[in-house]
């Protein structure tokens, strides 16, 4: 096994200390221009430690209305897994900054402790105080309607998640998510549509091919013709291996399959 | 493997006791307790422990998250006249030879409040969390490191329904 550092990571952070401190400046608040200037003493210091915890507290210590230390003192706490601790801290930037920070904890509730509904409940309440778009996941992999649709099927309501999905999709600006049309795929799948399943499978292919296309297919083709199955699972399982399929550096996205389930399908007797 | 020496470097450059903070050097460290702790277990330089996520293979566990998830399956029997429902989290020591200690678990409602399961419950969760022997080797370059891994279990009306991350 192999550490590694991935862009993604690095542009994460990057990403959470690009903050503009002088738009609060602009905005005569000099109250959270003073805590963000701060906040930013934890630039180059480990998420996880006391010296960035310890100025994120100084930051809120100048102005308590700072919403974003909040927020930023709340990453350590979900990476850890630490509901407890994450969800206070998020809770005062969202009751701050409702706004900017209801998408952030929606998609966190979703993508670390699978709170479907919690999830559900922050990206709707976002949605009905904006006029603009909502967005995307912090990882920028879902679009916060694709990942409401998946909660939405995740608590049994397929019919409501389907519907969420296409509209989302038929979106004539959004932006397609690496995941968006193979999700789209299994959830017809599961809903008996396989030709419309198909469909979708094939233009997850041309966006981002993944063994879990071929996965899902294979249990398609495995109502007819177990022969062609076979194929489609020995594909998925050398795409699996060589890395080309779904992967989250921090959890498992929705609809993942592993290596023992592609072989446990090959394996299965007619 | 450049995220690593910017630990290393980080952690040198971290005071090593500072009695007034409230925070530990990194959030989430567990320190050893021989109260608690297997007196076998020991941390090989938990100084530059990483997190699971740093090792880049989503859950470092032989036969991935399945193989648990499996074991959780087969071991985990629920009780019908408990129906407590919330989150558990168990977060634990992987140190350089994969051998796993330190184990430390909080639990939630479903509203994110503090709260206590029936230690049916949480005693096999142990138990059987206690008992994964797959768990990977973290590397850097050639040698090899200890890391923090957490697993959480989502129970609804008393039921095992998922493990994360």
């Amino acid at each position: 096994m192999k550490l590694v550092l991935t862009p993604m990571l690095l542009s994460f952070h990057l990403f959470l200390l690009s903050q503009n401190c002088n738009a609060y400046l602009y905005q005569g608040d000099t109250c959270q221009y003073e805590a963000c200037i701060i906040a930013e003493k934890r630039a180059g210091k480990y998420q996880f430690s006391r010296l960035y915890q310890e100025a994120l507290d100084e930051s809120i210590a100048r102005c308590d209305r700072f919403s974003h230390a909040y927020r930023h003192k709340s990453v350590a706490y979900l990476k850890s897994g630490d509901f407890l601790n994450w969800k206070k801290l998020m809770d005062k930037a969202v009751a701050l900054d409702p706004a900017e920070h209801l998408g952030y904890r929606g998609w966190c509730r979703y993508q670390f402790f699978r709170d479907y509904r919690g999830a559900i409940a922050d990206i709707e309440r976002l949605d009905s105080l904006v006029t603009y778009d909502i967005g995307h996941s912090v990882n920028s992999d879902y679009h916060l309607n694709v990942a409401k649709a998946i909660c939405y099927k995740a608590i049994g309501q397929k019919e409501k998640a389907l519907q969420i999905l296409r509209k989302q999709l038929q979106e004539e600006d959004h932006l397609v998510g690496i995941y968006d049309y193979l999700h789209l795929g299994v959830l017809l799948m599961e809903l008996g549509r396989d030709a419309e399943a198909l469909d979708a499978f094939s233009r997850q292919r041309t966006q981002n091919d993944l063994a879990e296309i071929y996965y899902y297919e294979g249990i398609i083709a495995a109502k007819t013709n177990r022969e062609k199955a076979i194929t489609l699972w020995q594909k998925a399982k050398d795409m699996y291996l060589e890395n080309k399929r779904m992967y989250d550096h921090y959890t498992y996205p929705y609809d993942q399959v592993y290596l023992a389930q592609i072989e446990a399908r090959m394996a299965e007797k007619e | 493997m450049l995220f690593f020496v910017g630990l290393l470097l980080l952690a040198a450059c971290q005071p090593t006791d500072t009695p007034t903070s409230k925070y530990p050097r990194w959030v989430g460290d567990i320190s050893a307790d021989p109260e608690l702790d297997d007196a076998d277990f020991t941390a090989c330089n938990e100084k530059l422990a990483a997190q699971y996520f740093h090792l880049g293979q989503q859950l470092p566990y032989k036969g991935e998250k399945y193989a648990i998830e499996q074991a959780f399956a087969k071991q985990f029997v629920p009780n019908p006249a408990i129906k407590q429902s919330g989150l558990i989290r168990i977060r634990f020591m992987v140190n350089c030879e994969g051998r796993a200690g330190r184990f430390r678990m909080i639990a939630m409602d479903t509203n994110y409040q503090e709260q206590q399961f029936d230690p049916y419950i949480t005693d096999q969760l142990m138990e059987i969390t206690k008992s994964l022997d797959g768990w990977e080797v973290g590397m850097r370059k050639d040698e090899s490191v200890d890391y923090y891994q957490y697993l959480i279990f989502k129970i609804e009306d008393g039921q095992l329904k998922e493990i994360m991350p």
